[in-house]
């Protein structure tokens, strides 16, 4: 471990979070010579994140996840036992523009953007007008509208496949894809009346939709003055359920020039909006090579150890130093990448049905170390793992100098990983990354659909069915007293009848 | 220990002969053994299915350790008796080993009248309890029993080792800190109710076990009541009111599994700590034991080669090998305990018969449990034995063999006749266990000798009344007593009538030896003492 | 006695059939020689099955053991006789939570008849109402769950009473 800094930018930080995050924060504040404080609701007073924190305070909430909401209580807290500054993490209250207010109002460092960049990357609406107008490419769309001949005449202008839903509604509802001009009319009738049957708004709305696309994001530091860099881009496509399981970085087989693009365009929306702190800039990547805006998220992300592992660089470190105020320490050119890092995220979840949570206790936790491994995770043997927070358990890192590499350190480690006590994804992701398609790079967001049939797992074979069996049975304390326990001669002389 | 030498040649006429003899016999022996277990009026066998009931034999493989034996007793109880009606005598009883506490299992037979119990199976019942207690082995009992089987309750009830006999073991046992467990699967009727009443645990089964003295018919009989089976003694009554059974199981697998888990909470009595040596095959192949034993009763041969054919390793120590040579003694290890064998090799003369009871003595002070291997055709008869004491000396061996202390064993090989019989730990001698071979026959005398000593008889009394000797009417008198007396001295008649703990194959002497030998760790030894010896 | 572990929804029969010179399981019948127990209890351990050596990680659980060999996990669930007698009935007596959630509705008392298919709670999980139904008809004989409780995969919600003895 590092020796701490001299001169620490402050002095006590509090975790707005818990988990692998809090303890990853923990870690960096551990180094540079800060204070960490942890918050915890009862049901978590014994987890990692508040036992490897300098302070713990408790707070309360009819449930754990509405304490961790509770604005008013953390930012007490944090004044009460001296915080000068508040790390959100990621999720709960990370991206919510009122927490960064009051804990600025309280006078306290929100390491994180502005309250007002919060808001308007948040709102849809806004972010994606902001991106448009500052050259970021955002996806062709209809803007809402009744009129039906006017819509169908823009539409037809963007081109197809189109995705037509209803603007006021979500869930589905009156959503269909068009592909050819025919089809349109007929379908934005349909979407129209089932807008207005649902949501009594017959308003339409379409946008180009990108068949098969892959989920690029770029990371980005900005110094709040308009001065902003990136740390490359992460590739995010193998999803379920909208959400990402394996992260990489860089993206696989992403043109060089394409890549720059791209990354050029999330440094300028961060310059426009004279971005502070960390943040990420979402696309969409057709297989055409047309790259949409998908939003910008105004902190951490969860897959951030990527960019840490091909950088070098602790992003965390660096949140803390712009939050305090410092100038970004190093121009864009500074910033280099080496090798190739993959995230797997481990939950607590069922593959087999439909990734639906899972819940246990954590048994035993055994995780393979290696100088290019990282297993981010706040997991204790014992812990009950609850429908109470998110099924993510745990990120496993894996650094090597090529794509390849990386892939085959992350299946060993995931081999490797035994966390027993709760069903989890480790077996599956291992077979993701095991799948040719994977290797190939051929990823997209429905690439654990597609290959739905093939990453199933497999009934396994007889030889290793029984293998199971017997090291099950030989744990069970009476069958091994069965077998142990026959006293002589009768262990010798066996089965026998006369 | 040196190994013994075998001089037996497999390739000879006499050998091949000889096995062919036994293995028929053998062969004889598994079929009615077959028979006894598995042949059942199809009726019957459909109602147990109807009540979704196991075979007992089932039950009592689910019960037992997997990998482990079970020394099954007297399975050829009754065969000669109540026409073959009550294989077994109804019943089932062995040693084995449940969670790994070695444990008398007594299982009723309901697929023979209920379950009903015949007098042999109330003697084989408490023979089975004497056992338990003598060698102070747990019992599990497996009820399914109507009752006593009332048309002859005369010859079950009345007498001191008939039906209360079971129920005063029963308490004995308990009093002795024996546990006894007992899995109710169907019907306790009557006297039956007690042994789970008399048992330290009971389990029973809900819907099919029922415990009660008098059945829902005696009941409507005796005070007109009219009541269900599962009011009167079911498993939710008498484990939630009368207290009578203390577990109620969801089914018979179910009762058994609470049962395996009862018994491994038994704590282990100490044992009687044995000498003991890892145990070793037997050097020679103890199927050449059916190539020995000649196909006629009055064929002699060596009993040491039916010792190298037993013992671990084929070792015997052989104590005095030139004194007595009728009678062979010596150490030996039976599955790695030392025991101490004596072994008829021809009639018990004086020498042979000291020679016993010293050795007795020998393995008595030294903590030795004593196996006796009959074949014997009594002590020596003559002016000349008389006149050196023949019977004195055989009594020193009767009374240092009664007073033993050590367990001891005894396997019928081949004959026992006249008072050989009592000198080699015979029935009444209580030994802790006493094993037949199919050949074997035990009588007063053989059926030759007691057909010419009748045919003398008739002779001389033909002389007297001053007629002709008619020799045909001798050979018809001699050939039906040879008959008649044939019978009984079979060894399928002796175990009818539980004489012995049951036939086994030759082949499985050294089995039943090492669980019978386990088994009687179990109870300490008595100090040493002896009645008077006259010398 | 045999054990009785149930993987992925089939049962397997694990016994004993020998312990000396080597210790011989079967499992559903088929023999496999055992050597070099390693000790007992959770962690990783090694074993020798059919002469090849075999490491793995195994942890007991609250109903049977997991084990994790050969770069996947396995649950593995001990059949007790009695769990098994009570789905004697006719299939299954008791109503299992398909998933972890909570209570919403309860829709029938103890004593009630049911039919097969009855709903007898609905529960939510996941944002999803989910309609729990008698597995057969039968009467209720107890509700295990509140309005309002939260409960873990598997748990029992309600139980129906067994089958009259016939």
């Amino acid at each position: 471990m590092m020796a701490p800094d001299d001169n620490p930018p402050f002095r006590k930080v509090l975790i707005a979070n818990r988990g692998e995050i809090a303890c990853r924060v923990i870690r960096t504040l551990r180094e540079m010579g800060i204070a960490s404080v942890a918050i915890h609701h009862p049901v978590e007073a014994r987890a990692r994140h508040a036992r490897e924190a300098d302070q713990a305070i408790e707070i309360s909430g009819e449930t754990p996840v509405a304490a961790h909401l509770d604005i008013a209580q953390i930012v007490d807290a944090a004044r009460a036992v001296g915080a000068d500054a508040i790390h959100p993490g990621y999720g709960f209250l990370s991206e919510n523009a009122r927490f960064a207010s009051a804990v600025a109002e309280a006078g306290l460092t929100f390491i994180g953007p502005d309250a007002d960049t919060i808001a308007l990357m948040g709102d849809k609406i806004s972010a994606r007008q902001f991106a448009a107008d500052h050259g970021v490419p955002v996806a062709p769309s209809v803007m809402p509208t009744q009129d039906l001949a006017e819509f169908t005449r823009q539409a037809t202008e963007i081109g197809f496949p189109l995705l037509i839903k209803a603007a006021a509604g979500g869930g589905g509802k009156g959503m269909s894809i068009v592909r050819s001009a025919e089809e349109l009319e007929g379908a934005a009738r349909h979407a129209a009346s089932e807008a207005q049957r649902y949501f009594g708004d017959g308003r339409v709305y379409a946008e180009l939709f990108v068949e098969q696309p892959r989920h690029i994001e770029v990371q980005v530091f900005g110094d709040g003055k308009g001065g902003a860099i990136h740390l490359f881009e992460r590739e995010c496509s193998v999803q379920r359920r909208f959400q990402k399981i394996i992260e990489e970085a860089p993206a696989a087989n992403l043109p060089a020039g394409l890549r720059d693009e791209i990354c050029a365009s999330a440094v300028r929306l961060a310059a426009a909006a004279h971005y502070r702190n960390a943040g990420t800039v979402e696309y969409i990547l057709g297989a055409d090579g047309r790259f949409f805006f998908l939003e910008m998220n105004t902190r951490l992300q969860v897959e951030h150890p990527v960019t840490e592992m091909i950088t070098g660089l602790d992003l965390v470190r660096l949140q803390i130093e712009i939050a305090a105020g410092h100038d970004l320490s190093f121009a864009q050119d500074q910033v280099t990448a080496s090798g190739h890092a993959i995230e797997c995220r481990i939950c607590a979840e069922d593959p087999e049905r439909d990734f639906l949570p899972e819940t246990g206790t954590i048994l035993h936790l055994d995780a393979p170390q290696a100088a290019y491994l990282r297993f981010e995770n706040a997991l204790d043997r014992g812990q009950r793992v609850t429908a109470d927070f998110d099924p993510m358990l745990a990120k496993l890192v894996a650094h090597g100098p090529d794509r390849a590499s990386a892939t085959r350190r992350s299946i060993a480690a995931l081999h490797d990983l035994a966390l027993l006590g709760v069903k989890t994804n480790i077996d599956y992701l291992a077979r993701v990354l095991g799948h040719p398609a994977f290797a190939a790079g051929e990823l997209h967001t429905g690439f654990v659909t597609q290959h739905r049939a093939v990453l199933a797992a497999a009934e396994p074979d007889d030889a290793t069915r029984d293998r199971v069996l017997i090291a099950a049975a030989l744990g069970l304390r009476d069958f091994r007293d069965l077998i142990l326990g026959v006293p002589e001669p009768h262990a010798s002389i066996g089965r026998w009848r006369n | 220990m040196s190994r013994l030498q075998s001089s037996i040649n497999t390739a000879s006429a006499d050998f091949r002969r000889n096995e062919a003899h036994n293995r028929r016999l053998v062969a004889e022996f598994k079929a009615k053994q077959e028979a006894a277990r598995h042949s059942r009026p199809q009726r019957d066998l459909d109602r147990l299915a109807r009540q979704q009931k196991m075979p007992q034999r089932k039950r009592i493989e689910m019960l037992l350790d997997p990998g482990t034996p079970f020394l099954e007793l007297s399975s050829l109880a009754a065969n000669m008796a109540y026409g073959g009606e009550s294989p077994s005598a109804s019943s089932i009883v062995g040693i084995g080993m449940v969670s790994g506490r070695e444990v008398m299992i007594r299982a009723d037979d309901p697929t023979v009248k209920g379950g009903a119990w015949y007098p042999l199976t109330v003697k084989k019942i408490v023979r089975a309890l004497d056992i338990a207690m003598e060698n102070r082995l747990p019992v599990v009992h497996l009820c399914d029993s109507a009752g006593g089987f009332l048309q002859l309750q005369s010859e079950l009830f009345p007498d001191r080792y008939m039906g209360g006999r079971i129920f005063r073991n029963q308490s004995l046992l308990s009093k002795m800190g024996v546990k006894q467990l007992a899995l109710v699967f169907g019907h306790c009727t009557a006297g039956g109710a007690y042994i789970p009443g008399l048992s330290d645990y009971s389990v029973i089964v809900r819907g099919t076990g029922a415990v009660f003295l008098g059945g829902p018919p005696l009941v409507k009989a005796a005070t007109g009541e009219d009541v269900t089976v599962e009011e009167l003694g079911g498993a939710e009554m008498h484990t939630s009111v009368s207290g009578t059974c203390d577990y109620p199981a969801d089914s018979e697998e179910h009762a058994i599994e609470i049962g395996r888990d009862i018994v491994a909470q038994w704590d282990r009595l100490p044992r009687w700590e044995a000498q003991r040596e890892a145990p070793e095959e037997p050097f020679y192949d103890p199927a050449e034991i059916y190539g020995i034993v000649p196909d006629d009763i009055k064929k002699a041969f060596d009993m040491r080669e039916i010792i190298a054919r037993i013992v671990d390793g084929s070792r015997f120590h052989e104590y005095k090998p030139n004194y007595g040579t009728t009678l062979v003694c010596g150490f030996a290890n039976i599955w790695g305990f030392k025991v101490g064998i004596l072994a008829n090799n021809g009639v018990l003369f004086n020498d042979s018969s000291i020679k016993g009871a010293h050795f007795i003595e020998l393995c008595n002070q030294n903590s030795t449990p004593l196996v006796f291997l009959q074949n014997i055709t009594g002590y020596m008869v003559g002016r000349e034995y008389e006149r050196r004491g023949i019977t004195k000396d055989g009594a020193k061996m009767i009374m240092a063999q009664s007073c033993s202390r050590v367990p001891k064993f005894t396997v019928m090989c081949n004959g026992s006749f006249g008072a050989g019989n009592y000198g080699m730990c015979g029935r009444a001698f209580d030994g802790r266990f006493l094993f037949s071979w199919p050949n074997h026959q035990i009588g007063v005398m053989g059926g030759d000798q007691a057909a010419n000593t009748l045919a003398e008889v008739k002779a001389n009394q033909m002389k007297r009344n001053g007629g002709a000797v008619d020799q045909s009417e001798i050979d018809r008198l001699w050939e039906e007593t040879r008959r008649a007396y044939q019978e009984q001295l079979s060894a399928y008649h002796s175990t009818s009538e539980l004489w012995d703990d049951g036939i086994i194959d030759p082949l499985d002497t050294r089995n039943a030896l090492g669980v019978a030998i386990s088994a009687s760790l179990n109870a300490p030894l008595g100090p040493p003492g002896y009645g008077v010896f006259r010398f | 006695m045999v054990l009785k572990l149930d993987l992925a929804g089939s049962v397997h029969h694990v016994t004993i059939l020998a312990r000396r010179p080597h210790l011989v399981l079967s499992i559903d019948g088929r023999r496999h020689v055992v050597e070099r127990l390693d000790e007992a209890g959770d962690g990783s351990r090694q074993l020798t099955i059919d002469g090849e050596p075999i490491a793995f990680v195994r942890a007991g659980s609250a109903d049977g053991v997991i084990v994790r060999l050969d770069g996947r996990s396995f649950a593995l669930r001990r059949l007790d006789a009695a769990a098994e007698a009570s789905a004697a009935g006719g299939g299954a007596n008791v109503v299992r939570a398909p998933m972890p959630g909570t209570v919403i509705v309860i829709h029938k008392r103890v004593g009630d008849h049911v039919q097969r298919g009855e709903t007898i709670v609905t529960i939510e999980s996941m944002k999803l109402q989910m309609k729990l139904d008698a597995p057969r008809d039968g009467e209720i004989a107890e509700i295990a769950a509140r309005e309002g409780e939260g409960f873990d995969k598997d748990a029992v919600l309600a139980r129906l009473a067994a089958p009259a003895e016939g």
